[in-house]
């Protein structure tokens, strides 16, 4: 039997759990599609005895659970300084530095430059994807004119934060290298030639001929806060339009800077458009001014309620366990919430504790909650064994009750997920949770204050607050005649 | 569906545990065979199914796929 299928990797990825195999990527990654490409390369050239990849800090943290091949993780920017010391060790190795342009275009952007003019024998895949990842988003070196990010959220401004660094052109001064290239992973034709571009990389690696530079396009879905397509279009019509494609120099094939002119040179003109608008703490995060939320109040007749939410990252998860600490809040209640997720934004398993009390709270941890919710499996089959008698389980009834709950614990299942496309918005299938929790009296909090709650909680999108609010209301109604 | 096709070569084969639900292959597909199904998988996502007919073995949805493990094309 002929197929074509992942070439390069290990089996299984133990840090996600002993019987999966998925990365911790979120959905329409380009690291995913260039973690392919590269395990398949080493794996066809038949190096994979020979590599040794130099890892990362940021989204690429992890190819070492990936890439069958030898690893050294190396300090944030420092890939290129641990490759250097790795490739001198091992002048018979093939040594690779896998970096994001947080990690090389920033911290570690005289590591990587002085490698490159050196002319270290090592080759270096450098991820671009406008912005810093794993960290949520901020404004990183190469993000574009006026793009938005977490730190720049009216959009770059360059008489405020400089102009996209174009790291290829720069390099390109250096007299060292031998192969500078920039590729893309935007759709199937830009994949193919990237897996080309990523063979001539590791071809000139085996062969010990130099320094190489290859750049790499990609889309990253959850922070340019598009859907995968989107971001694979923005990709292609933004960031090619800031970065051109080509190969800069490739010495044994006679591509040299000279014999590319002068079009790729870094922008020229310095243009100041406007004045920068600097935003205040309270506008750029959306937080409350201490006016609309009290201190909270001593009353030792409340007891301490414990919350325990869960499921994958991108549900609305955290966003709900806010909602609940928000109308304890304007409750005058003690309350604390606390996340806790993987480094994936998107697709990871996700959960947050809030609890809430009438005293001082010692703990924000939560072992055996009094209230938990789930959105899927997973999260249901690691937490519903630790609810308090008494206690009440709400899951999403797409889930498989494959486990009971403990005795005396109530188990409500509801269609969150299906109620929410139903009315049409898909992503609210937190509010349906909210209406659940409001329907069954399980947080002994004001109807009115959740309600408020969850409204400050699209004070970023006001658009949005009605439609919650109706929402809430017609799934309330809706599990009540139910 | 999946009896049906069972022999049919080539086909996509797909583990709908692996797929993130991005719609990457879908989009990437000449044949328009893939698409997204109504079912959840394990994690709680839609993940892409293939038609049954249309595949001509071009492996474009693999490459455009960022999971390793979620997608292959059998040939022959």
């Amino acid at each position: 039997m002929k197929t074509i299928e992942q070439k390069g990797m290990y089996q299984k990825f133990p840090r996600s759990g002993k019987d999966t195999r998925v990365t911790h990527y979120c959905a329409g990654c380009g690291h995913g599609i260039v973690n392919k490409l590269v395990a398949e390369c080493c794996a066809e050239m038949g190096l994979q005895d020979q590599t040794i990849f130099v890892d990362p800090v940021g989204c690429g943290v992890f190819t070492y659970y990936y890439w069958d091949a030898a690893h050294i993780s190396a300090a944030h920017g420092r890939a290129s300084a641990a490759a250097t010391g790795v490739s001198r060790a091992r002048p018979d190795a093939v040594t690779i530095a896998y970096q994001g342009d947080g990690d090389l275009g920033a911290i570690g952007f005289n590591n990587a430059f002085q490698a490159a003019s050196r002319g270290e024998k090592f080759g270096c895949i450098f991820i671009n994807n406008s912005l810093y990842g794993m960290t949520g988003g901020q404004m990183a070196p190469t993000t574009l004119e006026g793009e938005k990010t977490t730190t720049t959220p009216f959009g770059r401004d360059p008489a405020l934060t400089g102009h996209p660094l174009h790291v290829c052109e720069v390099f390109n001064q250096l007299q060292a290298p031998v192969y500078i290239a920039r590729v893309s992973v935007a759709d199937t034709k830009r994949i193919l030639q990237c897996k080309a571009a990523i063979k001539r990389l590791f071809e000139i690696q085996r062969d010990h001929k130099g320094y190489a530079l290859l750049e790499i396009l990609a889309p990253c879905p959850t922070n340019f806060r598009m859907d995968p397509l989107k971001a694979a279009d923005f990709c292609k019509n933004e960031m090619e339009t800031e970065f051109p494609l080509g190969t800069f120099r490739d010495v044994e094939k006679g591509v040299t800077p000279e014999a590319i002119g002068a079009q790729h040179q870094a922008s020229a003109a310095l243009e100041v458009k406007s004045v920068p608008h600097v935003a205040s703490c309270a506008e750029l995060f959306g937080v409350s001014d201490g006016v609309d939320a009290p201190p909270a109040e001593d009353d030792p007749s409340v007891p301490e309620r414990r919350f325990k939410f869960a499921g994958y990252g991108g549900q609305g998860i955290l966003s709900l366990g806010i909602c609940v600490a928000e109308a304890a809040r304007l409750e005058k209640r003690h309350t604390l919430w606390f996340p806790s997720y993987g480094p994936e934004q998107r697709g990871g398993s996700a959960s947050c504790s809030v609890v809430v009390s009438g005293t001082p709270i010692g703990s924000p941890t939560v072992e055996h909650p009094d209230v938990l919710v789930c959105m899927n499996q997973p999260s249901y089959e690691r937490f519903v064994g630790d609810v308090k008698k008494g206690g009440i389980v709400i899951v999403d009834a797409s889930v498989p009750i494959t486990k009971q709950p403990p005795e005396g614990v109530k188990l409500y299942q509801v269609p969150a997920i299906q109620m929410a496309e139903d009315f049409g918005v898909p992503k609210a299938a937190n509010t349906m949770m909210l209406a659940a929790l409001r329907a069954f009296k399980a947080t002994g909090l004001d109807d009115a204050h959740l309600e408020t709650a969850l409204c400050a909680s699209f004070k970023k999108k006001p658009q949005l607050v009605e439609k919650n609010r109706d929402l809430l209301h017609r799934a309330e109604t809706a599990l009540l005649n139910n | 569906m999946e009896e049906k096709t069972e022999g049919a070569l080539p086909r996509p084969e797909i583990e709908e545990d692996s797929c993130k639900g991005c719609g990457r292959c879908v989009a990437a597909c000449p044949k328009k065979c893939l698409s997204i199904q109504e079912h959840m998988n394990r994690m709680g996502i839609r993940p892409v199914g293939y038609m049954g007919t249309g595949c001509i073995g071009c492996a474009m949805c693999f490459y455009n796929c960022p999971e390793p493990y979620a997608l292959r094309v059998v040939k022959s």
